[in-house]
């Protein structure tokens, strides 16, 4: 087993700005990982199971998944990761405005890792993300050939 | 529908008038039968009498001749026989006479003739007497002689064409009586007949009557079942409706405020990140300033130190704003979609619970809770109703007049089926103008000095709404506000009005 292969993270989301703080946030916490950024949930899942490059073939990884996508809801994507062998494992953090009670057990209920919520807060938001970074620095991510 | 019911109405009358009517024709027709029937009783009298007048003037004309015959009889063969046949005659002479007088009282004709008769008989009879008496003294001869010279005969003929005579009036007396009864018989006849009719008549009229009443009847129950299954399916429709509609606004509230928050999170975002790429500035401007400031015009430090700031700082805190109300719309759509559960509330301890976690609060504004006994018991969801009361406790403990210690009472009745709660404080009151507008969601009334976003009361009224109960203000300015909630004692299901 490979221990030294980094993590990819793949994160789908449709809103380019809250991309972006996201991304930015993420290098503030010191992470330093790939990042892939796709803004429809087509795209994201053709590269999850289908890309030679993608985690579904090569490397561990980690979705950071938002639920309101222009072509399907983020939760068929978390119920498609979930359901699959190979990426089952693969952790998902969603990370979505919704703050819906009934739509956070859902999405645990479908194996999600992680629930947070954007806060409108920009403190708070930058706080969760940097502390999602710490997060991704300290898991062991395992390895779909584990 | 409304002429049809008129139409109706008139027939109903029509048709009672003209059964009254047919029954009236009915009795006249009775009247007459009974009238009619009288009169032929009476005409048939008359028949008799007539018919008796004629048998006694028979029996006396018979009796007369029957003196005259024994009396001759005997003169020519002297048989005892004969003296008892004539006493006989003789002796009904007198009755019939008698009989026949007071017959013919009502007919002066004919009781003058019978008065003309009398002394023709009486002379009649007192000649057989005397031919008799002489006969029974054995003179026959004499008595013979004595009755051929006395024209006996044509005596009795003259008393026998008088009596004819009368005879003849009579039996055309007889024979106009028995027309006229005739014709009396033929009118009974006619008016029996009509009666029948008439009988027939009405008959029909009320069966067809009866019977269009019970159709009419018939058909206005099936319509009124009909109308009533309509009718509920009618209401279970519309509540249907309502309730898609109501879960649509809600579903639409709960969208647009969940999409509307997306767009803020980056205002915000790149707002803080606008900020800090400031303080970078700021820091380069004091650097600059130091280093070389003849590079640095005023108008550069002005928009890197004062106009860039302000202006993120409105950004921000215009957003913090709009972030507020958006939440607060998801709160409402969200409770809305809350599904309630009623369970027995002791009001009291619900009251003074509220009250005790308010206390501290209200102490530093200045206002303390009293809380009334007795309270009533209600059965309803808590958390509907501890809402409703901690926005309106905690409302009465904002808006005090500067200087007067706020009293906010709290007290609570029962009326009938509803339960009367009240919230009075000694505020500042309520403009009348906004004693509605208070409700409104983001309206608030008066000076705005105290935080809020003008929710509390219209989630109030919302909540107070869906219990199946009502939000009213009485207030007047200066002197104070009581909100009074009128709930009902029991939660019936949502949608259904018990």
């Amino acid at each position: 087993m490979n221990a030294q292969q980094p993590v990819r993270i793949v994160m789908v989301e449709d809103d380019e700005g809250h991309a972006r703080l996201i991304e930015k946030n993420i290098r503030r916490a010191g992470i330093s990982n790939d990042l892939t950024h796709f803004l429809d949930g087509t795209s994201a899942l053709d590269y999850l199971f289908n890309n030679p490059e993608g985690p579904a073939q090569n490397g561990p990884a980690l979705v950071l998944l938002d639920l309101n996508l222009p072509d399907m809801s983020g939760t068929d994507i978390l119920a498609k990761i979930k359901g699959d062998e190979r990426l089952h494992r693969t952790p998902v953090v969603v990370l979505t405005t919704t703050d819906d009670k009934v739509e956070i057990a859902r999405c645990y209920d479908l194996g999600c890792n992680v629930y947070i919520t954007k806060p409108v807060n920009y403190e708070s938001f930058a706080d969760a993300i940097r502390q999602l970074g710490l997060f991704l620095s300290v898991i062991q991510v395992p390895d779909v050939e584990a | 529908m409304a002429q049809p019911l008129t139409d109706d109405r008139r027939f109903t009358r029509n048709a009672g008038l003209a059964l009254a009517a047919g029954f009236g024709l009915v009795l006249v027709a009775l009247i007459l039968v009974a009238m009619t029937y009288d009169n032929a009783r009476r005409l048939n009298d008359r028949v008799e009498h007539t018919h008796r007048i004629t048998d006694n003037l028979s029996q006396l004309i018979l009796a007369v001749e029957r003196n005259e015959t024994a009396t001759r009889g005997y003169l020519l063969s002297p048989a005892p026989l004969r003296i008892q046949t004539r006493r006989d005659a003789l002796a009904r002479i007198g009755p019939l006479l008698t009989d026949l007088r007071r017959q013919l009282a009502d007919n002066p004709e004919q009781a003058r003739r019978l008065d003309a008769l009398r002394p023709l008989i009486r002379e009649q009879v007192a000649t057989t007497e005397t031919l008799m008496g002489m006969a029974l003294a054995g003179d026959f001869t004499g008595a013979q002689a004595e009755f051929g010279r006395r024209v006996l005969v044509r005596r009795i003929e003259d008393i026998r064409a008088e009596i004819g005579k009368m005879q003849a009036v009579e039996a055309e007396l007889l024979r106009q009586r028995i027309a006229r009864e005739s014709g009396n018989r033929d009118i009974l006849q006619a008016i029996l007949l009509l009666t029948a009719l008439l009988f027939m008549a009405v008959g029909v009229a009320t069966y067809l009557l009866v019977r269009r009443y019970t159709s009419d009847l018939a058909a206005a129950r099936d319509r009124l079942h009909l109308l009533n299954t309509d009718l509920e399916a009618a209401v279970a429709e519309r509540t249907a409706d309502l309730r898609r509609a109501n879960e649509e606004i809600q579903r639409f509230a709960y969208i647009v405020s969940h999409d509307l928050r997306s767009p803020l999170v980056n205002v915000m975002g790149f707002t803080a990140e606008l900020d800090s790429a400031n303080w970078q500035i700021a820091g380069l401007i004091d650097r600059v300033e130091k280093e070389n400031p003849d590079l640095l015009t005023p108008a550069d430090r002005t928009a890197a130190l004062e106009d860039l700031p302000e202006a993120v700082g409105f950004i921000r805190s215009s957003t913090q704003k709009m972030d507020r109300l958006i939440n607060a719309i998801l709160d409402l759509s969200r409770q809305g979609k809350r599904v309630l559960a009623p369970q027995e509330l002791d009001m009291k301890e619900v009251l003074t619970d509220i009250a005790h976690s308010l206390d501290t609060l209200a102490t530093e504004r200045g206002a303390h809770f009293v809380v009334e006994e007795p309270l009533p018991t209600i059965r309803h969801d808590r958390l509907a109703i501890d809402q409703i009361f901690s926005n309106l406790m905690e409302n009465a403990t904002k808006y005090l007049v500067p200087g007067r210690p706020g009293v906010i009472s709290v007290r609570g009745k029962l009326r009938g089926k509803r339960a009367i709660f009240e919230v009075q404080d000694n505020g500042r009151g309520i403009a009348p103008e906004d004693t509605e507008r208070v409700f409104e969601l983001f309206r608030r009334a008066g000076a705005q000095d105290q935080a809020g976003e003008g929710i509390g009361l219209a989630n109030v009224r919302a909540l107070a709404y869906r219990l199946g109960g009502t939000v009213s203000l009485r207030s007047a300015l200066g002197e104070g506000s009581t909100f009074v909630v009128d709930l009902p004692v029991e939660f019936a299901e949502e949608g259904k009005i018990k």
